[in-house]
Parts: structure tokens; sequence; C-alpha cells
């Protein structure tokens, strides 16, 4: 008798999606980190006002993309991880701890998971840090790290705009703007901006709405414009030898 | 009952898909040989295990088994080397049933221990007892019981 088979593939294609643009960037005193609002089953938008912004620990937030269960699955697991790791250790985990239980996780399910994850946070050990878990499941520490199906759009905006010993204010201002250029041209991100800045002192969020993002070149429709007729009222006719 | 730990000391999340296997054990007679009397003529197709049509099936089976060992190996993790064998060493402690197989077994502390004392499963309210009564032979029963 022939089984029903089920592929299991087929069912991961249709899930919801968090196609997006999430960005993290470490300043003197803390971390700031973004992300977009927009999730996606297919073409249709589920959630517009998404908080892709997770919180694992006190001060350490993460930026999540690629499979909304997945990541949401895998931040579940190292929030209790986290926990059971303070109750035993007696204080905060470092970021690097976290980064390292986040990595262990997408590397050793890699074969079942799509996500990409940003860890960033503020730690007494080493101060602000930012790490990126990309699909493979590595880990890097980097000043800045961008990611989702948004970021491949502003690797060169940010290449050329970040500087080292950028204060609060202008480091808000760079996530701001580059995510407003990442949704723009995306079609799998959009919606709101939504900001955690972490310091030693605590979490605060900042939230743009989608009417007052930065706006840049909006573009400019060429192809169809009516044809601009030369004037020639003031023509003179030329001087010619009989 | 005790839901069999994994040797997989690593965390997974979800069950890995089983690999196909093609294998003598399943149909051998007390030759080595495969049992023609009692299986019918040897076929690959059937020795092909059976249960990989489908991957859903295969997650399904060993999804209890896998978070439970998610949390072990956590445990090993956080606390050290000594805390799964620990949590595993508590429930076969608790598992030791003196009584003869009775009608309803039920063991709360291995519940307790198994994180499922505030579960409701549907066998738990939907099946009658009185259906399923099998004829009381307990002098056979005990045998199995003691004999393993």
């Amino acid at each position: 008798m022939e089984a029903i088979s089920v592929d299991m593939n087929r069912l991961k294609a249709g899930e919801v999606n968090l196609g997006t643009s999430i960005m993290a960037v470490q300043f003197k005193d803390g971390v700031v980190i973004g992300a977009d609002s927009r999730t996606t089953t297919g073409s249709y938008i589920a959630n517009r006002v998404t908080d892709k912004l997770t919180h694992i620990h006190d001060r350490i937030y993460c930026c999540r993309s690629g499979s909304a269960a997945d990541t949401q699955a895998i931040a579940d697991v190292v929030h209790q991880h986290l926990q059971m790791y303070t109750q035993m250790v007696g204080g905060a985990p470092s970021v690097h701890v976290a980064a390292n239980v986040f990595q262990d996780l997408c590397y050793t399910n890699k074969d079942n998971l799509s996500a990409g994850i940003i860890v960033a946070g503020w730690d007494k050990e080493v101060g602000p840090s930012v790490y990126n878990i990309p699909l493979g499941g590595g880990l890097f520490r980097q000043p800045w790290a961008i990611g989702g199906s948004g970021s491949t759009y502003v690797y060169g905006y940010c290449d050329a705009t970040y500087q080292e010993g950028w204060g609060r204010e202008e480091t808000v201002n760079f996530v701001k703007n580059t995510l407003s250029l990442a949704m723009s041209r995306d079609g799998s991100s959009g919606g709101v901006i939504r900001m955690c800045i972490i310091t030693e002192e605590g979490v605060e969020r900042a939230f743009v709405p989608g009417n007052e993002l930065p706006k840049f070149w909006e573009g400019n429709e060429v192809l169809g414009a009516p044809l601009k007729t030369k004037e020639v009222s003031d023509a003179v006719p030329m001087p010619v030898d009989a | 009952m005790l839901t069999a730990p994994q040797k997989d000391p690593t965390p997974r999340l979800a069950p890995a898909p089983t690999p196909k296997t093609a294998s003598l054990a399943d149909t051998a007679n007390s030759f080595g040989l495969h049992d023609t009397l009692q299986y019918g003529p040897r076929s690959f197709a059937a020795e092909v295990t059976a249960t990989r049509t489908s991957g859903l099936k295969d997650r399904l089976d060993n999804w209890d088994a896998t978070q439970d060992n998610l949390r072990l190996v956590m445990e090993r993790n956080v606390y050290g080397m000594h805390m799964p064998m620990r949590r595993l060493m508590e429930r076969k402690l608790v598992s030791h049933n003196p009584h003869m197989p009775a009608l309803r077994q039920s063991n709360v502390h291995l519940d307790v221990l198994m994180g499922r004392d505030e579960t409701l499963q549907p066998a738990d309210f939907m099946m009658p007892a009185s259906e399923f009564t099998q004829p009381m032979d307990i002098h056979s029963d005990m045998e199995k019981k003691l004999r393993m």
C-alpha cells in the first residue's frame, strides 16, 4: 500500500518569512540595533508592525532574519539557556557567551534552519559588542553588521558612511538612514523602523513611523514624459548671397 | 512511560531526518539468513526501511525525545557533565514499580520529572477503560516483567 508522503520542503515554502533589513552598530558607550517591521508569507504581508528585536537578556538583544518560526524557536532556547546560566554563574552573561550559544544552535541545526541573526549588547567585561551569525552558522564579531534581504542594497552606503568614534546621535542617524534606504529598495522590507539603544544604564526603544522615514531620491519616470519642443520663434534668417 | 533518551550530544532543535537503511536483521532466522518461510522471498524493496516514505512521520515520532534531549544537552552545557546523568538516574529510580502489572498504571512522580504533570493528552480522558480490558493473566504478565 502506498503511504501518503508529505514533502517537508513544500511545507516550508509558504511559511512566514522575515525578509528583512536588520542592523546593529557599536558606538562608544553601547550599541544601536535596528530593524524594519515587515513579515511576509509569499507576497502577503502577514505583519506590518513586527518587532524583530528580541530580548535575550537584560543588556543583550538579537535581530532576527530568515524564517520567523526558526528564529523564534532559537531565540526561545537561548533565552532559557541564559536564564539558567545567570542562576549558575551569579551574574549577567556576556554578549560573547550569548553569541556562542546562538552559533552552537545555528551550526548544529544548519540542515533544518534558515536563520540569520545579529546579536548585540553591552557587558561589563568588554563593553559594547556586535556579533553577526549568518546562514551557515559562523560567528563574526564586527563593529557594525547588517543582515536580511534588504541589507544587500546598502552595503555600499554603509561602507562609505561608517566612521569609528561616533557618539550615540550619529550612530542612531546612521542606522535610521541605512534602514530607510534598504526599506525603500527591498520589497520584503518596509513598515516602520524599530530601534533599541543598549547602554550600561539600560535599554531605550525608539520608533520611527513610516511617514517620518528619511527620504532620499525617490525615483523619476523619464520615459513617457512629453517631449520638450525647442522654441524657434527667435530664429533669425541667415544672410544669403543672392 | 520513559521515553528513550537519545544518544546525541548536540543541541538539535528538531529531529534529524533518519537515513534510509536496508537491513537483513529484521527478517533473519536463527541461521542469520533471510527467513523465507515467515516473510516470503527476499526483496530489496521490502528490506529498505518502510518508514522512510515520509519525513513528517519520523519527525513527529521523534519529537518528544528530541526536545527532551535538547533540554539535557542544555543542562550539560550550563551545569556540567553530572546534570543529565542525575536526571536520568532520577527517572530510572522513580520508574521502578514493584507492583503487578494491574489495569491502571500511573506514575505521578515520573510525570513530574518529565515535566508533563500539568498536561493532558487525549488518551487521558478519551479512553473508557472498560473497552480495553485485557483478560487478566497476571502470572504471564509478572513473568514477562520480572525477566526484564
